[in-house]
């Protein structure tokens, strides 16, 4: 399990930067950067969380395990959603919008 | 024959070197005594393990079977033993030796802890019936045959200092032993004087009639630890019918391979004294700090190791068998031990101190425990045998093997800002106080814990 696991997590990490490679490139270089770093952050911070309940649900930490859905759950959507944001896959169309009115 | 004659007197005449040559020469023999110096103990070293077929290990290692001491997460560092420390228990004064009449089970057999503790501590491990049997058995390697005797007449070769102490740490943990760690005996840790009788015998016997002074003295110990089980100690309360069950899983194993060791180095033809549960003549948590296999903790008289936390027992060999002893170790704990409170927070007696600085007693600091208090309440226990709820709450004690808890004890090894936080996070995700169900294989008698 733990094997195929982290072939997922790299499988998916490829597949990732493949996704969203078009719209991370920006005019400004810092802009880039951070949405490559977000990026990697917001992947391994999931990935981290995916582990950590994975084994204390395994090995029977009741609280441990719902404690980190929320927390590592949590902190992943608020990144996730930063980063579609600056991704411009959520609330793009809206600034176009307010843009050309 | 005038020639003859001067060559004769030329022979007679004392060598004559100028001071050049003299400085020359001296520093000549002082390079071929360095280059001698070392290299002699490697080809020693060499014939030494040839003669019996031994590769030596590579030097630093700790061991053949365990290349690196395991620590877990926690970063070590390696510290001195001298007047004024022992590993990181400072010492301010002359330390006695303890009378073993006056440790803390014996008080109570003595009577001097109230009735209920002196009718308990005869079956508070023998009331739940595996702890009985587990006792039982340890007691087969308790007698003085058992645990000492002569060495061998003749010595047999073996490797230098430095390649016997792995040596000896392979033999451990072939005799499967968790952690093993070789020190020099702090001569303080042995007991002024040995009990000779069973604990029914105490109460009606002068204390003097009953022990014996223990004159040995010998330079090195070495000390085996074996762990009391995760998912047992994940299972239970700390508390419940399997405790003292645990505790003597941890005698029992660690007495074994004390016993074997200490008649393997007698065979080699050096001195050997087995110390075990059912047989001690030292006080180990002592030799436990000089083994490098713990620091003092909070308790007062317990040691914890940076990996298996309070989680283990221990039994030693001491031994003048020429070892190369490790030194002690600090991982941070007396930084922890101060914030974290964990223990005294959940000990059911309140034996452990909430105090944040340790005290004076005996000659060294420690934190102010009371073990009268924690005595009476394993030997009075009604909920179960015996008890060990700090060890099942410290935070150092290990859990399953995973990158979240080394990463948790690295921070808690790193000061007390850090301490704080992984006690903080130990709390957070329920570690320590919870009980796992699905583990509990054991069985339990309650209405065996009543004590008449």
């Amino acid at each position: 399990m733990s094997a195929f696991l982290i072939f997922l997590a790299g499988a998916l990490f490829l597949g990732g930067i493949l996704f969203i490679k078009p719209r991370a490139k920006k005019d400004k270089v810092w802009k880039a950067v951070l949405n490559w770093t977000l990026y990697v952050a917001w992947y391994a911070f999931t990935w981290m969380g995916f582990s950590f309940v994975y084994i204390n649900s395994s090995v029977g930490h009741v609280k441990a395990t719902s404690t980190a859905v929320f927390l590592f759950l949590g902190v992943s959507v608020v990144l996730a959603f930063v980063l579609a944001r600056l991704l411009g896959f959520i609330g793009a169309k809206k600034s176009d919008r307010t843009a050309s009115a | 024959m005038e020639k003859n004659l001067n060559e004769v007197s030329r022979k007679n005449q004392p060598v004559q070197v100028s001071r050049r040559n003299f400085l020359k020469m001296s520093m000549v023999a002082a390079a071929a005594g360095a280059v001698g110096a070392v290299s002699a103990p490697a080809k020693v070293v060499s014939a030494a393990a040839n003669s019996m077929n031994y590769i030596p290990g590579s030097k630093g290692q700790w061991s053949k079977l365990r290349p690196e001491p395991d620590y877990g997460g926690a970063t070590v560092r390696f510290v001195e033993h001298n007047d004024e420390w022992l590993g990181t228990t400072r010492i301010v004064g002359p330390i006695k030796n303890f009378n073993e009449a006056d440790m803390g089970f014996n008080l109570c057999a003595r009577g001097l802890l109230g009735e209920k503790a002196q009718k308990g501590v005869l079956s508070f491990i023998a009331k739940h019936p595996l702890g009985g049997s587990i006792n039982d058995t340890l007691m087969y390697v308790a007698t003085e045959e058992a645990v000492s005797g002569q060495p061998a007449p003749k010595k047999m070769p073996i490797p230098d200092p430095e390649q016997m102490s792995k040596h000896i740490k392979d033999v451990a943990y072939f005799l499967r032993a968790d952690e093993v760690g070789i020190g020099k005996m702090p001569p303080y840790a042995y007991y002024s004087h040995k009990t000779t009788v069973g604990r029914d015998k105490m109460a009606s016997m002068p204390v003097e009639k009953w022990t014996v002074p223990f004159e040995e003295r010998l330079p090195y110990v070495i000390v085996v630890m074996v762990d009391q089980h995760l998912e047992t100690t994940l299972a239970s309360t700390g508390y419940d019918g399997i405790s003292g069950s645990q505790s003597f899983r941890g005698y029992h194993a660690t007495g074994n391979i004390a016993v074997i060791l200490a008649k393997y180095i007698r065979r080699l033809g050096y001195n050997a004294r087995a110390h075990h549960a059912r047989n001690y003549g030292a006080v180990m948590p002592p030799c436990v700090i000089a083994a490098g296999l713990g620091e003092l903790s909070r308790t007062g008289d317990s040691t914890i190791h940076p990996r298996l936390g309070f989680r283990h027992k221990v039994a030693a060999v001491t031994t003048d068998l020429p070892l190369a002893p490790d030194k002690p170790i600090d991982f941070g704990l007396q930084d922890f031990c101060r914030v974290c409170k964990k223990c005294a927070e959940n000990c059911p007696s309140g034996a452990i101190t909430f105090d944040d600085d340790p005290v004076e007693y005996n000659g060294y600091l420690r934190w102010n425990s009371d073990f009268k208090k924690c005595a009476v309440f394993r030997t009075t226990n009604e909920e179960g045998s015996s008890c060990g709820r700090c060890m099942k709450v410290c935070p150092w004690n290990s859990k399953e093997s995973s990158w979240f808890h080394k990463s948790g004890t690295w921070l808690g090894s790193k000061g007390k800002v850090s301490a704080k936080l992984l006690r903080d996070i130990d709390d957070m995700f329920g570690y320590g106080t919870e009980t796992i169900d699905k583990y509990k294989w054991w069985l339990e008698w309650p209405e065996n814990y009543r004590i008449p």
